[in-house]
């Protein structure tokens, strides 16, 4: 009797685990043929009868990889905030969470990640992080522009991958950032200033040229007794060219800026992955 | 070597058991694909309910069966703010069917949001009330359909059903009364007014229709290039080319303004609707979902 109910107990045990499998491969294949809403809705499958957690950790794996080639990071994020709530194994739930960080970077959301990095060192003290994670923490660090932190992380790093810190200078040379403030002060005090700080100097000239020309032809029609010409061309276009060029001098630096911030940070996205790369071997 | 029979028996059993849950799975069961759909809706997983629910074939379902489909298709199709599907499918729910009721409200509520208010007031009118509450939530429906029809008539007619007391909608009821009272009270204006005014004073049309800061601003350039071309005529002569290049330009912005300001009272008009075309659907939506959702 007691075989018998073992036996039955194992067969649809079975029976479901087969079925499960099933769907996990059919989610797979549809996810390496680029099917990723099916992928995902597969996978989803799986989540809804299966209970097991080893089959259920490997469902959610699929579906936040189905939704991150999407390029649906925030639902990933979210989806995956579910999936934590319904993980036990400390094991899975820390491999969830290191997931979670990705997306997290992936969807610009770079305090949510550095948040989320802080927080699993609290929760997984004996667990110690992927290379990949701890790169998600340097690159957003970087993105913030913290980049002495970023710096000690990247040194870390550096050490896990076996290389000598004190070699590393990449941090030595931070960006130099122009200052909005004194491109504005510039532009105000002289003609073309901010434009030329903002290393436009064809931009500077140009704006020299029309401020002089509203300025000289408001002088002219002044000095011709004009005084409505004088007041309403020359000075109208002085100053409207005059106050442009303020702004527009604003708005230069701020490119200058996000220019050289995107190319230090992308110099250090390369060293910072392949490290990761390097310690992964 | 050989089990016993009833062994043999046993595990042929077990066999066909995990033969037939393989193959079912190659046919998909209503209930089971309506229970996913309504797991992964939960989840906020709309596209994917959707995708799971346009799977199912609707031949071979029961009448039953096939309006929760359609119901449940066209309720995805409102959670993904997808409206012109959303009362297709609604719509299509027969008079039978448990969720009848709560299609034909949201789905005469999507007609509404799309322009389509005759459609969605027909629909209303013949949708059931079966107790004190539906009636007064099909009145305020009508009623606000009747407000973006701007027939207020049709509107007192509605409100006499309004009683101002159920929490479902008491506030939206008076709201509706205060939106009634705003829109028809709201003065009309006429472009050819607005035009006069801007060829007496520039500006002052834009004014007139409700556009201050507009009215003043281009005020400024009109008077500027009239002081110019006044310059040029006194100093220069009427044959002057400071005077022919000021005034033609004078006269761009001058009639340019008139015809802006002629516009400008259209521009404000529809601005003004569409403001309470917005608090009026709004306020027809609270109650709806408070009551059926």
């Amino acid at each position: 009797m007691i075989t018998r109910f073992c036996l039955i107990c194992i067969f649809l045990s079975g029976t479901c685990s087969i079925k499960a499998q099933s769907f996990l491969q059919k989610a797979d294949s549809l996810l390496t043929a680029g099917q990723y809403l099916e992928a995902g809705v597969a996978y989803e499958r799986v989540l809804f009868t299966e209970t097991s957690p080893a089959l259920r950790f490997a469902a959610a794996s699929g579906k936040t990889q189905s939704l991150k080639l999407r390029g649906r990071y925030t639902q990933a994020i979210d989806f995956l905030n579910t999936q934590i709530q319904q993980t036990s194994t400390d094991s899975l739930l820390f491999q969830l969470r290191q997931e979670q960080i990705l997306c997290a970077y992936l969807a610009g959301q770079f305090e949510n990640a550095i948040s989320l990095t802080d927080r699993i060192a609290y929760l997984h003290p004996d667990l110690s992080l992927s290379p990949v994670t701890q790169a998600v923490r340097i690159l957003s660090l970087n993105e913030l522009q913290r980049w002495p932190e970023a710096a000690a992380y990247f040194k870390q790093l550096a050490h896990g991958a076996g290389q000598d810190t004190t070699l590393i200078t990449v941090y030595n040379q931070l960006p130099k950032l122009k200052s909005v403030k004194k491109a504005q002060w510039l532009s105000t005090f002289i003609p073309g200033g901010g434009q030329f700080y903002a290393g436009r100097p064809g931009e500077a000239l140009l704006s020299i040229l029309v401020q002089s020309a509203g300025l000289y032809f408001g002088v002219v029609s002044f000095m011709h007794h004009y005084y409505l010409s004088a007041w309403g061309v020359g000075a109208a276009l002085f100053g409207s060219f005059h106050a442009g060029g303020v702004r527009r001098a604003e708005v230069l630096v701020n490119q200058y800026n996000a220019k050289k911030v995107n190319a230090f940070n992308e110099k250090l996205k390369a060293q910072t992955l392949q490290l990761a790369g390097q310690q992964k071997e | 070597m050989s089990l016993p029979v009833r062994l043999r028996f046993v595990l042929l059993c077990m066999l066909s058991i995990a033969g037939s849950s393989i193959w079912a799975q190659t046919r998909p069961d209503f209930t089971q694909e309506w229970r996913f759909a309504q797991y992964l809706s939960d989840k906020d997983a709309f596209d994917e309910a959707a995708y799971v629910l346009g799977n199912i074939k609707p031949d071979g379902l029961t009448p039953a069966q096939l309006d929760s489909l359609l119901f449940f298709r066209g309720w995805i199709a409102y959670s993904t703010k997808s409206l012109d599907e959303a009362s297709r499918q609604l719509l299509q729910v027969s008079p039978t069917s448990a969720f009848y009721l709560k299609s034909q409200y949201f789905g005469a509520y999507c007609l509404a949001f799309q322009g389509q208010r005759q459609q969605a007031a027909d629909i209303l009118q013949k949708a059931p009330a079966t107790d004190s509450s539906l009636h007064e939530l099909k009145a305020l429906q009508l009623g606000g359909i009747a407000l973006l029809q701007r027939q207020y008539e049709q509107y007192d007619r509605q409100r006499q059903a309004f009683s101002y007391g159920s929490y479902a909608m008491a506030n939206e009821e008076k709201r509706m009364d205060d939106y009634r009272k705003q829109l028809q009270s709201a003065r009309r204006r006429s472009p050819v007014v607005a035009g006069l005014y801007s060829a007496l004073v520039p500006g002052l049309g834009k004014v007139y229709a409700g556009k201050t800061k507009q009215g003043i601003a281009s005020f400024l350039p009109v008077l500027t290039l009239g002081l110019l071309t006044y310059e040029g005529l006194r100093k220069d002569g009427p044959l002057s080319a400071r005077f022919i290049g000021f005034g033609s330009l004078f006269t761009v912005f001058y009639v340019g303004n008139i015809w802006g300001s002629v516009l400008s009272v259209n521009i404000k008009r529809s601005e003004f609707n569409r403001v309470y075309d917005n608090k009026i659907l709004f306020d027809m939506h609270i109650p709806i979902r408070n009551l059926l959702n």
